[in-house]
């Protein structure tokens, strides 16, 4: 392990004290009347994956076009390595891009390709080759130095871009969407090859993907945008775990919902009066919001316990009816319809094969949850 | 594939015979003995030998191919740039105002425009004093005009279906605008320049028109030679200089359309 790796699991954004690698500072960008990134701050720290995560047109993109120069920020300030880059051309800029379409040069072999930025830093050629060379074992692509990019398939042209973008050893390489254009298996492998080629290169990662499973696999850190607006940041596991908000939590993952008013905001607990479940709801952790306030309740679907028999140590407990069966395989989602008609998604693992306690269409249930599976978002 | 019906072959087979028969029997007759050009004498290539002993006909096809070759290198250079500013114009509106207007003298008749540019070059000859009076120089002025339209055109379907991320991506490795567009752009859009050059340059050959309203004495191209033979009657070496000259248009257009080809497929593994 080299030391940005020890460095990252200590988690620098955690540490006042730490120095952010790069810096945006209010960062605004308009096209006409239209605002594509509205006051957008961020620190990312030497070392990181850092993901922007959003949905198209949310102006994630946007934001790494500014961060590689080919967009000016309308306001705000982007300080990389302690400079700030107002004013310095994309050409100038010490980071580098993997494009979403790869964008490698049709007309030239995958050699040439890679050795184009280190011709143009004006290296001697005997170093442009070992470093060709070096990177090109790297991504695994050696015996493929002289081919054209028509040549090769996606996943070989995805590494050809990588090993581009990454030979001329930026301090900041973005990546648009790596994984996008590859299918569901290629990627898995790749995605553990992305991190493995960052930990020993120690370059920091911008990726800006609409997939929260691959931001959630690749991230240290997760910075979730809609309209133009960054609305949490945080690791995988907080993003999960503790949305800040509806969007996040409608956004990675999936989640249920229930809308409810504060009965009781005691000082280690709240309750929550819901219509939706037809009863109380327990949360085991205090909220600053006062009595009466409109609150929403998300419970994501794996931590809500299915029973056709009453269920013990749950701290909260409704039942329905089974309305609809998905079975996935690893998992099985059940849609149940509780007696207020709101409609509630629990999944079950398939831990063993019996279908003793399977459950059927039509079969009365008991949903529950433990206090702590339940998380109040206000907005 | 199913038959294709018998009617669909024989409306084919009139179509091509219709297009194709005066061309074939030009060829035929050019390879005819006697001297009359509408009556068979036997096998010959006896005009094809006078053809390269006739000094008018020599000069002309020499003055041809030094306009047809000029003016289409001029007209790639021109079409290029024009079509290049066009794409990346951002504002919309201008943008499909000055590509209309730069296809405009694909469907202007050509007696317009050969009328409109000698009145071009008499007007600039009396304010400016150049081009000195009229010859090759303003015939090669007026081949690059029409031919840039041309040219412009094949160029910027090429432009329209480039990915633009290539473009970005050396500037991101450190290449500026400039060296972008001869690293890049242009070994890119190479095809499209081959063809709109071998599209400006067929062209060149075939006009008379233009030419005519534009030339001077002692620049006589190849088809105003024989338009001005044809009028004395036909003669038989006649036939076999078209005949020469469909050969060599021919092997352009399938050069120029391999090319098209050629791009298309790159673009598509692309």
């Amino acid at each position: 392990m080299t030391e940005s790796t020890s460095s990252i699991a200590q988690k620098p954004w955690a540490d006042p004290n730490a120095e952010p690698f790069m810096q945006i500072k209010n960062v605004t960008k308009k096209f006409g009347s239209f605002t594509a990134v509205e006051n957008v701050s961020l620190d990312i720290y030497k070392g990181e994956i850092f993901c922007l995560l959003g949905g198209s047109g949310c102006g994630k993109s946007t934001l790494l076009r500014m961060l590689s120069g080919f967009e000016t920020p309308t306001s705000g300030q982007i300080i990389i390595d302690g400079q700030d880059q107002a004013g310095v051309a994309a050409y100038d800029r010490e980071t580098n891009m993997m494009f979403q379409s790869y964008a490698l040069f049709p007309h030239m072999s995958v050699e040439k390709n890679i050795a184009y930025g280190l011709k143009r830093a004006g290296l001697p050629k005997a170093e442009i080759a070992t470093r060709v060379t070096d990177i090109l074992s790297l991504v695994q692509m050696d015996s493929f130095a002289k081919r054209k990019p028509h040549q090769l398939s996606g996943g070989q042209r995805q590494r050809v871009a990588l090993a581009r973008a990454l030979v001329k050893k930026p301090k900041l390489l973005m990546l648009d969407e790596p994984l996008g254009a590859l299918d569901k298996k290629l990627r898995e492998e790749t995605q553990s090859e992305l991190i493995k080629i960052q930990e020993s290169l120690g370059v920091t990662f911008v990726v800006v993907t609409h997939d929260q499973e691959e931001a959630m696999t690749l991230s240290s850190r997760i910075g979730v945008m809609t309209e133009g607006e960054i609305v949490q940041v945080g690791t995988p596991h907080e993003i999960y775990e503790y949305p800040q908000n509806r969007f996040v939590a409608d956004f990675v993952g999936s989640v249920n919902v229930f809308e409810g008013r504060i009965k009781e905001d005691g000082e280690d607990h709240v309750i929550v009066e819901s219509r939706d479940t037809g009863s109380d709801i327990y949360v085991p952790h205090g909220i600053s919001g006062v009595e009466g306030q409109k609150v929403a309740i998300a419970v994501r679907p794996e931590k809500i316990e299915i029973g056709k028999t009453e269920l013990e140590n749950v701290r909260n407990s409704i039942s329905g009816t089974v309305d609809e069966i998905s079975y996935m395989g690893n998992v099985t989602v059940y849609k149940v319809v509780l007696d207020s008609g709101k409609r509630v998604r629990v999944s079950r693992s398939n831990r063993i094969r019996s279908t003793e306690d399977a459950l059927a269409w039509g079969d009365v249930v008991h949903l529950g949850w433990a206090g702590t599976a339940g998380v109040v978002v206000t907005s | 594939m199913g038959h294709t019906s018998k009617f669909l072959k024989i409306t084919a087979m009139f179509g091509f015979i219709f297009l194709y028969a005066p061309i074939v029997s030009l060829i035929i007759f050019s390879f005819n003995e006697s001297k009359l050009v509408t009556v068979w004498g036997g096998f010959s290539t006896k005009w094809y030998g006078a053809l390269f002993q006739d000094p008018q006909i020599l000069q002309a096809a020499w003055v041809s191919l030094k306009i047809a070759f000029l003016s289409a290198t001029i007209a790639v250079v021109i079409g290029t740039i024009g079509s290049f500013v066009l794409i990346r114009f951002k504002r919309f509106r201008t943008k499909s105002l000055l590509s209309m207007m730069i296809t405009a003298p694909l469907v202007m008749p050509e007696v317009i425009i050969g009328l409109s540019l000698l009145l071009l070059f008499v007007a600039m000859q009396n304010l400016i004093g150049w081009p000195g009076g009229r010859g090759m120089l303003t015939i090669i002025l007026a081949h690059s005009t029409f031919g840039a339209a041309y040219a412009a055109v094949v160029i910027q379907s090429r432009l329209v279906d480039m990915d633009l991320s290539i473009e970005e991506a050396a500037q991101d490795l450190g290449a500026r605008p400039v060296r972008v567009f001869f690293d890049v752009t242009l070994p890119v859009i190479a095809p499209a320049l081959v063809s709109g050059w071998l599209l400006a340059f067929t062209l060149s050959l075939d006009d008379l028109v233009i030419a005519s309203f534009v030339s001077g004495p002692g620049a006589s191209t190849l088809p105003m030679v024989i338009f001005s033979k044809v009028r004395l009657g036909v003669s038989p070496d006649v036939n076999a200089l078209a005949t020469i000259i469909i050969g060599l248009v021919s092997l352009g257009i399938i050069v120029a359309a391999l090319q098209i080809n050629r791009s298309k497929k790159q673009g598509a593994d692309r």
